[in-house]
C-alpha cells in the first residue's frame, strides 16, 4: 500500500507536469475532428463513414484538389495494421476563394465545417483506429506550416 | 534474515524510484528551459491603441539579427555575416504559401529598385514539413520544388534552403511569410509578419538603408 503510494507520487512528480511554454499567434487547433467517435460496421464488408471536421474561424485549408501544383492538398489516411482498411475516400469539392490582395488568385479551399466520406473495411472485433488528416491552413494574409492531426475512431466490426 | 533482505530491497527500490523521479524532473525542467529560451524570440500580435489594428511586435527588433549560414540552391553556403555593410531583407517563405506568391513579385521589383543603394534580399525557404537531409529522396524533392518555384517567380536574389533549421532563432516562424529588415550594421530595424503591402515593405527597406 505504502509502496504503491510512493511509486504513484514519484511517477506524478516525473511525468504529471503540463507544458505551458509553447505559444502561437493562432490560438488553438486550425482543424478539429468532431465526430463520429465510434462506428459499428459489418465485419469484412465495405462500409461508409462520414467524418466531420471543423476549421478555426478565419482560416481555410486547401481542398483535396488545390488549383496550384505547389499547394498542399488535404488528405485522409488510415495506417496499415490497425484491423481497419481504407478502401476509398471521397472528398468534398472545394469552395473558390480569392485572396483580397490579389483579385486574380483563385484557390480551392475548405472553410468552417467539412465532411469526408470514407469507405472502410473492418475485421471482426473492436479497433481503436488513429487515422490521420494532413492539411495546410492559411488566412487571407498568413499561412501556417503543414500539419497532420490524429482522427481517433473506435471501429467495431460485427 | 529473509525479512531483513526484503526490507532492504524495498528501501533500495524506493530510493531508486526517487532517484529516477528526480532525474526525470531535472530533464523535464532542462527541456522546458530550452523551449522557453527558444520561444523567447517569438513575436506577438498587439492591438494598436490608435488604429485598433493588430500589429506584429517582434522582440528581435533593435537587436542584432541572429547569424546563420545556409545553402543556396547550388549548394553554396551563404551567411548573413557576409552581407555586413548592406541592408538585407531576410524573407522567410515556402512553396505552399499562397500569400508569399503575392509578395514575391513586389520583392523582386523592390530589389531591382534599391540594389544600387546596397540592398539585398535573402529568400529563405521554410517548408516546415519536417524533412531533413537524412531523408535524401524527400530532401531532393523539396529542393526541386523550391528551385521550380523560385524560377517561376523570377527570384533573382539568393534563395536559401532549410530555413527550418534557424526557425527558433527567428521566433519559431509559425506563420509565413515573415520578413526581417536588417540594417548595414546587422541590426533588425523592422519585422513584418504575413502579407502586408508593397508600400509597407518599401518603407521598411528605406529604414534598413538608413534613408
Amino acid at each position: 500500500m505504502a509502496m504503491g503510494l510512493v511509486l504513484g507520487l514519484a511517477a506524478l512528480a516525473a511525468i504529471g507536469q503540463t507544458d505551458s511554454t509553447s505559444r502561437s499567434l493562432v490560438n488553438g487547433a486550425a482543424v478539429e475532428y468532431m465526430f463520429p467517435e465510434q462506428v459499428t460496421v459489418a465485419a469484412g464488408k465495405p462500409s461508409d463513414v462520414a467524418l466531420h471536421f471543423r476549421i478555426a474561424k478565419g482560416l481555410h485549408i486547401n481542398s483535396h484538389t488545390p488549383k496550384d501544383e505547389f499547394l498542399i492538398p488535404t488528405t485522409f489516411s488510415i495506417p496499415d495494421g490497425l484491423g481497419v482498411h481504407l478502401d476509398k475516400v471521397s472528398y468534398p469539392d472545394g469552395k473558390e476563394f480569392t485572396l483580397p490582395a490579389d483579385p486574380t488568385s483563385k484557390l480551392s479551399v475548405y472553410t468552417d465545417e467539412f465532411v469526408i466520406q470514407a469507405k472502410i473495411v473492418a475485421e471482426a472485433g473492436n479497433h481503436l483506429v488513429e487515422a490521420k488528416l494532413h492539411f495546410q491552413a492559411c488566412d487571407k494574409n498568413i499561412c501556417l506550416p503543414p500539419k497532420t492531426i490524429a482522427v481517433a475512431i473506435d471501429v467495431i466490426g460485427k | 534474515m529473509r525479512r531483513n533482505t526484503l526490507v532492504l530491497s524495498a528501501v533500495l527500490f524506493i530510493f531508486a524510484t526517487f532517484a529516477w523521479a528526480g532525474w526525470a524532473n531535472f530533464e523535464y525542467r532542462k527541456q522546458a528551459t530550452e523551449r522557453l529560451l527558444a520561444s523567447a524570440a517569438k513575436g506577438e500580435l498587439v492591438v494598436d491603441a490608435a488604429t485598433g489594428a493588430p500589429e506584429y511586435v517582434s522582440p528581435l527588433k533593435g537587436k542584432p539579427a541572429p547569424a546563420f549560414a545556409l545553402e543556396d540552391l547550388s549548394g553554396k553556403k551563404v551567411s548573413l555575416d557576409s552581407y555586413k555593410g548592406k541592408a538585407v531583407l531576410v524573407n522567410f517563405w515556402a512553396t505552399w504559401c499562397a500569400p508569399c506568391k503575392i509578395e514575391t513579385p513586389w520583392l523582386v521589383e523592390l530589389r531591382d529598385q534599391y540594389a544600387a543603394q546596397g540592398f539585398e534580399i535573402l529568400g529563405v525557404s521554410t517548408e516546415g514539413d519536417g524533412v531533413g537531409m537524412d531523408d535524401k529522396a524527400a530532401w531532393d524533392k523539396d529542393k526541386a520544388a523550391i528551385a521550380h518555384s523560385a524560377q517561376q517567380m523570377h527570384m533573382q536574389y539568393p534563395v536559401l534552403i532549410d530555413g527550418d533549421s534557424i526557425a527558433n532563432q527567428y521566433g519559431g516562424l509559425d506563420e509565413l511569410p515573415m520578413s526581417f529588415f536588417v540594417d548595414r550594421n546587422g541590426t533588425v530595424v523592422a519585422v513584418q509578419m504575413g502579407l502586408t503591402s508593397k508600400a509597407d515593405i518599401e518603407g521598411d527597406i528605406k529604414k534598413a538603408l538608413g534613408n
